[in-house]
Parts: C-alpha cells; sequence; structure tokens
C-alpha cells in the first residue's frame, strides 16, 4: 500500500523527467536557424519579412518550432552530409499529403481550414505549396505564389474567361478576390441548395451563400420572400462570375428567365401545385409585358406586395 | 509534387512572369530588386505609381461605363508600403503592410492593411470603393439605371495572435447611396408603369467579438456578432408622366414613395477543431442567427385613371419579418493508412422565414380595404458526404464520394393573420443522392491528368429547371515546368428534369486550353482559349393575344473567349507588352432575330474585344515611366445602339525604393 501511494506521490515527477528525456532525445538533431543562414543566405536575408520570422522573434518556442527547422525538421544530418535533399525534409520531395501534414502541424485549427481535408484542392492533390511560396511570396500576407486571381487562373482558365465577359464581378479590376466568395481550403456543403456543388464557396454569418454579404438588401427577411433566393440560390437566375448579358443573368431576356420556372407545370414550388405562369392579363405579344421587372420590381423579395409590385 | 513547387517558386521568382488579363494600368513592372531602406531598426520597401488616365469613348458611352467605367484624371494608380522590424522587437509594430489601388477617382479602388506587432496584435484592414454604373439596357424596359458607390470596409484586430488564449474583434461596414430610376405601377386592374426617381441609401453594420482558446490538441472558438441594417430609399415622380402606354388614359402627376426598413440581426457562432490522434480530425461548428426587420411604406400617388377620371390612393403598410437559422456541421477525417483519407461531413441548415404586415388603401380619399397577411416559407437541409481519397502508386490516385441530402419546405400562406379555410399549408420533401468518383494520374514528372465523374438523382426538385436527374464529367490536363506551363480543362453538365407536364433540359459544355512560356529572360508568352457551349430547352406556358399558349423556349449560348498577349524585355531596360482579347458569342448561328418574341430573346450574338500594348521604360535604378493604350470594342448582332469604341490610356511614373 505504502510502494502504491509512494508511485501515485512520484508519479508526476517520474512523468516530467520521461517527458523531459524525450523531450531532448527528439530536440537532439536540431541545430537552430543560425546554422542554415550559412548555406542559404539569399533565404536568410530576407526571412525577417517572412511571417514565420515571429517564431524565431519569440525566442521562447522549442527548437523544434522554431524558424527553418519547424518546417524542414531537424538539420544536423544536413549539415553533416554537407547538404542534400534526402537528409533534410525538403517539400519538394514530399507527397501532397505529407506537405499537408507539416503544414498543417500549426495551421490546422485555423477557422478557415477546418474542411482542407475534404476541399477539391485535396482530392486533386493540390498541396499547400501549389499556391503558396513561402520564400520568394510577391503577396505578402498570404505568401502566394502570385497574386490573385492570376494565380487562380493558372489552373482555371475557363473561370478566366468568365472573368473577360462584358458584365462581370469587378475581379480583374482589383475591386474583388476570388477569395471573397471562395474559400480555397475548402468549406461546409452549401446549404442552399442540395448537390454536391459548389464545394468551395465560402459561406456567410447565416450560412447563406457569400453573394448576400455584399448585396446586404437582397437578404430579407421579408414577408413575401422569392423562394428561388432561398431555396436554390442566386444561381438560379444569375451567373456569377461573368455573363454577356445584362444584370449577370443567365438568359439576354428576363421574361425568358422567368417563364421557364413560371409555368404553371405541378409538381414544383410552394404547394406543389406550379409555379404560377402569367395570367391572361399578361399579353405576352406586347412588348410592354415581356419586361417583367418593370411592374414586379421587388424581384427579391417584398414586405408589401406577394406579387412583389412595391 | 515537385513541380508545384517548382511553379510556386517559378511564378514567384520571375520578374518576367505575364500578368493575366486585367487593366493595362497599374503597370506590373518593377523597378530593380527592393531591398528596401533601413532606419530605426526597420527595413522600408516603398513603391508607387502615380499617372494620368485618358479616355474617349465613341457610341454608347453608358453600355462603355457599365462594362469598363475607366475615365480621365490623375490617379494614384498603384502604391505598396511595407515596413519590417529587422529583429522582430519593434516597439509599436513589427510588420506594417499597405496596398493600395486606383486611388484617386477610379472606379475600383482599394487599400489593404496589415499591421502586426508579434506576440500582441494583428490589425487588418480591407476598404474598397466600387463606382457602379448601370445604364438598364434592356431590362425593365430600360428603366431601372443606377448610378451609385458601394463602400465595403472590413477591420479584424486579433490580440495576443500567438497565445493559446486569442481575442477577436471585428467591423464591417457597406454602404451603397446614390440616385437610381425605378417604375411603379398604377391605377386599377389595366395599370400603367411610370418612371420614378429614387435615391439609394442602404448601409450594413457588422461588429464581432470573440476568442480562440487552445487546450492540447482541440482548439474552441466563439463569436458573438451583430448586424444592423437600414434601407432608406425613397421614390419619388420629377414630372407628370403619361406612362409607358401612351394609348390608355392612365396618367400620373404627383407620385412620393417613402419606405425605411431597419433591423438587426444578432448571431453566435462556436467552433470546435481538434486532432486527438494522429489518425483522426475533426471539426464542428454551429451557429445561430436571429434577424429582424422593421419596415413602414407610404406611397400615394395622383393622376387619373384608365377612364380620365382624377384619382388619388394612398398605400400604407406597416410590419417586420423574422428569420432564425440554425446551423451546424460536423467533419471528421480519418487516415487508417499513410496513403487512404476518408472524409465524413454532415451539415444542418434550417432557415424559417416569417412575416406579416398590416396593409391598407384608401382610393380617392375613400378607406379601400385592409389585410393582414402572414406568411412563413421554412427550408431545412440535412446533408452528408463521405469522400475517399486513395493514393494507389505515386503516380495514380482515386478518389470517390457519396452524398445524401434531404430538404423538407414548409409553407403557409394566409391572408388574414386570423386562419381560415382559404390558408395555404404545404410540407414537402426532396432527397438527392449522388457519385463522385475520379482518377488523377501523373504519367510524368511535370503532368497530372484528373478525370471526375458526378451523378444525381433527386426525388422532387423545386423548380422546373432545377437539378434532377444530372451528371457532369470533368478532365483537366496540367503541365508545370520552370518556363512553360500548359492547362486543358473539359466539363460537361447535363440536366434533365421533366414530368408528364413539363420537360426541361440543359446541355453545357466548356472547354479550355491556357499556356504561357517564359522564353528567355526577354521574352515570354501567354496565349488561352475557351469554348462555352450551353442549350437549354424548357417548357413555358403564357397568354399571347388572349390565348393561352404553351411550347419551349430553346436558349442557345456558343460563346468563344480568347486571349493571347507577349512580354518583350529589351537591354534590361525596357518592357513591351501586346496583348489581345476577343469575346464572342455566335448564338445559335441565326443572322436576324426574327418575328418570334421568344426565340428573338433567345440568343444574344455579341463580340467584345480589347487589343491593348504597354511600354515600360527604365529611367533610373528607381524610376520607371509607363505609358499604354487598351481598345475596348463591344457590337451587338441585333441592337447596333449598344455597341461602343472605347479607347483608353494612361502614362505614369513608378518609384520605388
Amino acid at each position: 500500500m505504502r510502494a502504491l501511494l509512494g508511485l501515485l506521490l512520484l508519479a508526476p515527477v517520474l512523468l516530467r523527467s520521461a517527458d523531459s528525456r524525450s523531450s531532448d532525445a527528439s530536440r537532439a538533431g536540431y541545430v537552430g536557424s543560425a546554422v542554415c543562414r550559412t548555406c542559404h543566405p539569399d533565404i536568410w536575408l530576407n526571412f525577417y519579412k517572412n511571417p514565420h520570422y515571429k517564431s524565431l522573434a519569440a525566442g521562447t518556442e522549442p527548437p523544434e518550432k522554431t524558424g527553418c527547422e519547424s518546417c524542414h525538421g531537424p538539420a544536423k544530418a544536413h549539415v553533416e552530409a554537407r547538404g542534400g535533399k534526402s537528409t533534410i525534409v525538403a517539400f519538394s520531395q514530399l507527397e501532397p499529403r505529407q506537405v499537408l501534414d507539416r503544414c498543417l502541424a500549426c495551421h490546422s485549427k485555423d477557422l478557415s481550414r477546418g474542411q482542407i481535408r475534404r476541399s477539391s484542392h485535396t482530392l486533386a492533390e493540390i498541396a499547400c505549396t501549389g499556391c503558396h511560396s513561402i520564400h520568394r511570396s510577391p503577396a505578402p500576407q498570404q505568401l502566394l505564389a502570385r497574386k490573385q486571381p492570376e494565380l487562380c487562373y493558372d489552373c482555371h482558365p475557363q473561370i478566366q474567361a468568365q472573368f473577360s465577359m462584358p458584365f462581370k464581378h469587378r475581379v480583374n479590376e482589383g475591386f474583388m478576390r476570388c477569395t471573397d466568395c471562395h474559400n480555397p481550403h475548402g468549406t461546409q456543403a452549401a446549404a442552399w441548395r442540395m448537390s454536391q456543388r459548389p464545394r468551395m464557396v465560402e459561406t456567410g454569418t447565416q450560412g447563406e451563400q457569400p453573394c448576400l454579404k455584399c448585396h446586404a438588401d437582397k437578404r430579407g427577411p421579408f414577408v413575401f420572400e422569392h423562394p428561388a433566393v432561398r431555396v436554390d440560390g442566386c444561381e438560379t437566375c444569375h451567373q456569377p462570375h461573368g455573363s454577356p448579358h445584362a444584370r449577370l443573368l443567365r438568359r439576354p431576356a428576363v421574361f425568358t428567365l422567368c417563364l421557364e420556372c413560371h409555368n404553371g407545370a405541378g409538381g414544383f414550388g410552394r404547394q406543389r401545385d406550379g409555379i404560377p405562369r402569367p395570367s391572361s392579363a399578361h399579353n405576352l405579344a406586347d412588348a410592354r409585358y415581356r419586361n417583367c421587372t418593370t411592374c414586379h420590381v421587388r424581384i427579391h423579395g417584398s414586405n408589401a406586395d406577394p406579387l412583389m409590385l412595391r | 509534387m515537385r513541380f508545384y513547387v517548382v511553379l510556386g517558386a517559378m511564378t514567384a521568382i520571375s520578374p518576367f512572369g505575364l500578368r493575366a488579363q486585367a487593366p493595362i494600368a497599374p503597370t506590373p513592372e518593377t523597378v530593380g530588386r527592393a531591398r528596401g531602406d533601413d532606419a530605426g531598426g526597420y527595413n522600408i520597401v516603398n513603391s508607387f505609381e502615380l499617372g494620368y488616365r485618358l479616355r474617349s469613348v465613341g457610341g454608347n458611352l453608358g453600355k462603355y461605363r457599365s462594362d469598363v467605367n475607366y475615365g480621365n484624371g490623375v490617379r494614384l494608380l498603384s502604391s505598396n508600403l511595407t515596413v519590417h522590424s529587422k529583429e522582430g522587437h519593434g516597439r509599436y509594430f513589427d510588420d506594417l503592410a499597405l496596398t493600395t489601388l486606383g486611388l484617386g477617382n477610379d472606379p475600383y479602388q482599394s487599400a489593404v492593411l496589415r499591421l502586426a506587432k508579434n506576440r500582441w496584435y494583428r490589425y487588418d484592414l480591407l476598404w474598397r470603393q466600387n463606382e457602379y454604373f448601370n445604364p438598364a439596357l434592356t431590362i425593365s424596359s430600360g428603366r431601372h439605371a443606377m448610378n451609385v458607390r458601394r463602400r465595403l470596409q472590413d477591420h479584424d484586430l486579433t490580440l495576443f495572435p500567438q497565445s493559446k488564449l486569442r481575442f477577436l474583434f471585428g467591423y464591417s461596414r457597406n454602404r451603397q447611396d446614390g440616385p437610381a430610376l425605378a417604375t411603379v405601377q398604377q391605377f386599377g386592374a389595366h395599370q400603367d408603369e411610370f418612371p420614378l426617381f429614387t435615391e439609394v441609401r442602404r448601409q450594413r453594420n457588422e461588429y464581432r467579438a470573440g476568442g480562440e482558446l487552445n487546450i492540447r490538441r482541440t482548439k474552441i472558438t466563439f463569436v458573438r456578432g451583430w448586424e444592423n441594417f437600414k434601407e432608406d430609399t425613397t421614390g419619388s415622380l420629377t414630372d407628370p408622366s403619361p406612362g409607358d402606354n401612351t394609348a390608355d388614359r392612365i396618367a400620373l402627376r404627383a407620385f412620393r414613395r417613402s419606405e425605411p426598413y431597419h433591423g438587426n440581426t444578432p448571431f453566435s457562432r462556436a467552433v470546435i477543431t481538434s486532432e486527438p490522434a494522429p489518425w483522426f480530425t475533426l471539426h464542428a461548428r454551429a451557429s445561430y442567427a436571429i434577424s429582424r426587420r422593421d419596415f413602414v411604406l407610404d406611397e400615394y400617388a395622383v393622376g387619373s385613371d384608365r377612364f380620365g377620371a382624377d384619382r388619388s390612393r394612398q398605400i400604407l403598410v406597416s410590419g417586420s419579418g423574422r428569420r432564425p437559422v440554425a446551423t451546424a456541421n460536423l467533419t471528421l477525417n480519418l487516415f487508417p493508412a499513410e496513403s487512404v483519407t476518408i472524409s465524413n461531413h454532415t451539415a444542418f441548415h434550417h432557415s424559417r422565414m416569417e412575416g406579416e404586415h398590416v396593409y391598407s388603401e384608401t382610393v380617392n380619399s375613400a378607406p379601400g380595404f385592409t389585410s393582414l397577411p402572414f406568411q412563413y416559407l421554412g427550408v431545412r437541409t440535412l446533408a452528408n458526404t463521405t469522400d475517399l481519397n486513395w493514393r494507389l502508386t505515386p503516380r495514380l490516385t482515386a478518389f470517390a464520394g457519396y452524398q445524401f441530402s434531404k430538404r423538407r419546405i414548409r409553407s403557409r400562406e394566409q391572408a388574414e393573420r386570423t386562419p381560415s379555410p382559404d390558408d395555404r399549408e404545404a410540407e414537402q420533401e426532396n432527397s438527392l443522392h449522388t457519385i463522385l468518383a475520379g482518377v488523377r494520374l501523373r504519367p510524368a514528372r511535370p503532368l497530372t491528368v484528373n478525370v471526375d465523374g458526378e451523378i444525381g438523382r433527386a426525388s422532387t426538385p423545386f423548380y422546373p429547371v432545377s437539378e434532377k436527374n444530372y451528371h457532369a464529367l470533368g478532365g483537366r490536363l496540367g503541365y508545370r515546368s520552370r518556363s512553360l506551363q500548359l492547362t486543358a480543362y473539359s466539363k460537361a453538365n447535363y440536366n434533365a428534369n421533366s414530368n408528364r407536364i413539363t420537360a426541361h433540359s440543359s446541355r453545357s459544355r466548356h472547354y479550355a486550353a491556357a499556356g504561357s512560356w517564359n522564353a528567355s529572360s526577354g521574352l515570354a508568352l501567354e496565349a488561352g482559349y475557351t469554348k462555352m457551349h450551353l442549350d437549354t430547352v424548357s417548357g413555358v406556358a403564357y397568354f399571347a393575344a388572349g390565348r393561352a399558349t404553351a411550347g419551349a423556349s430553346l436558349f442557345a449560348s456558343n460563346m468563344q473567349v480568347a486571349h493571347a498577349g507577349v512580354r518583350i524585355g529589351v537591354a534590361q531596360r525596357a518592357d513591351l507588352f501586346a496583348g489581345y482579347q476577343r469575346v464572342q458569342d455566335a448564338g445559335d448561328g441565326r443572322r436576324a432575330a426574327g418575328a418570334d418574341a421568344i426565340a428573338a430573346a433567345q440568343v444574344l450574338p455579341m463580340r467584345y474585344h480589347s487589343p491593348s500594348a504597354r511600354l515600360s521604360v527604365r529611367l533610373k535604378n528607381k524610376l520607371r515611366w509607363n505609358a499604354g493604350y487598351q481598345y475596348y470594342g463591344y457590337g451587338e448582332e441585333f441592337s447596333p445602339l449598344q455597341g461602343y469604341r472605347g479607347h483608353t490610356g494612361f502614362t505614369s511614373l513608378l518609384w520605388s525604393f
């Protein structure tokens, strides 16, 4: 009994001692960043401008979380071998999953990277270093290899084409960035529609689509909501990147867009009895009636009129 | 993997990379290698480009302003300032980075600032301003024009960013104001439309406060926020109007409308991220928000009805709308082996919108009718996704996924607050199953090939154009080396959503190829081509000349986009860039709109092209002179009046150290 009591009392001391020994052992191969600069002065010279420099500046972090070796691992063998990519963690030699694991060792808990394991980029084996350049970044805040949107266009030429349209969100002009709407590290499933896609669209405060972050007047709540906005999202009518049609609409004329849903066919809509087609008072042969939003001005939602006339 | 690193390094190192399709100014060239100057323990790097933009437009100036909108005048085209403490122990800050774009009078202006002191704080500011000009064009009879300014700003402050307990504060502001045109419909069952002048005034403010606690391998984040939104847009008639239909006797002599719409949305968000074991991580998130908006509408109109009799009409509406939204997400990642990742994600979203108002109408000083409707629209979605990513060999990876989603939509529409037999209440459920699979090949080190496919089946889509029976096939090829980048892309989406009464199908095919080549230190080339095809068939039903008509709407678009650019360096002193971009839609090949109104509106043959050139000369080690020209030409096959020819240019001095 006494032996057991003694063991319990000594346990914290023994554990701390064991932990200390294992920690010392794990730190055995570290040489410190000052050694690295002997052979890599070009990187060291500007490293104080790098966000990762703060681990050195703090002066309190253990060797495995400080400076060069926090990412590249213990460098003793590398130094002794006078260099070589096989004697140190060289990111150019790592598989995408290994790169991801290494970066996430510090960055995994950031809010914006919670879904990175299931993001489309990860599924396509685009690792962190595919977009980020740690030592030679022209965009120092995110350490991007190129500035947005050029970086994204490298792999998404079809999106570049969409932003070349006459009507577009002003990404090329520098007013917006791809990351205003997308999270390249992955997002939770879209709540405003049901399909797998889109996978990389960042949601707003209320889990809604990012369009409503800027277009706050379309967010509501309204007494009479246009369910298209709430049920299937803005993309029901709009092309978000760019379009040859005014107001980023999917069709050149608004009335054909409306008629494709408002055709009265049963099985659809709030009551599943069809989305109402225009009444007989609407003579589509007359050009006046082919401009639906001239009268239905509150098409995104109205507080005063169920037909969204005001 | 190596080629990705090569790509990152190459694009970052190369001072001679091409800048993908952007306005000709500001210039991307830099002056020498920016080492900066040292002062007081800091290193300072600064550059700014000051210049003059010029513009000359022929044709439809409104359309030019809608598409391009660059004008004349002096601008600070761009600027960059970075200040870094050399030891990481600055007195008030360690890092300062400020980037601006278009300050002065460009239609697109922005400023990005980061200020940080190691261990103590990090502050980020993003400020943006957009001059939005919409000449109405063909929408709403060309009556809904806007000439507004939107200003966005986001502030985020993190205290003790490197400690286990961090505090988060944020503020965002979104303001839009300016003149606009709208329309209003007035007087009786057979009404007429009248143009209105409106003054847009919208403002959104959001305040956030929270904290992050990092305990061992778990991080807990909690954020509480408050959003305030208010809109005070007013509408009025500037002059008496006979309305759009001049054949009738309906006229409007006076009109005013005031409709303040104010409210707030308090919200809370909690997140837990944990890595309890090397083979397992989880990410859980929950949020709750309650939006409430209160509104009043006061509208007064004086004019004459279709018989020519005097008419006055006042509408008063007041009420409120509410929308509680609850969301929850849980992501589990399993790593049973080094080469296998299994990810399961569950998402829940529940939005319940409800609102009511009191509507009263007075016609010719006699009370008309009063109604008290109530509306409810609840949408609850539950989705679960499982993805498997398996690296079979170093050159071959396979991935597969399955998603199940279930959505319940409840609707209630009451004409009066008291329930009655005429109330419309309904509930429906829609379930969707999708399968995703693909492979990724790396036959050679710089070459990757991705092929994937997705099949989805929905039970009861909400709209005739929603996805029901769809499949998508995609492929991507990438080649990356130090000097050459090639990308080819293909994606086809097919959807069929038909029932016994109506039919809808859409076929979308996108093909793209792009490449850039840094041939030497003095020559770089870039080119790309994209073809986007879309054709849809949708059942439509409407009345024309008193007859019920049913048919199909056939939409066809064959969009082709091409761009090319070359950059030539001369003796490390001058850089010449020349580029060309063209967007063209051939529609369905028709040369004339035709008599059928629907068919005529379903194609938009157009062309939009923009050649550009820029010369940048290094005058001194820290000084560069730039001049550029960019032409914008737009034309539509069926509406020649929409076309324009815009000549834009700039000259600037870029100074840096």
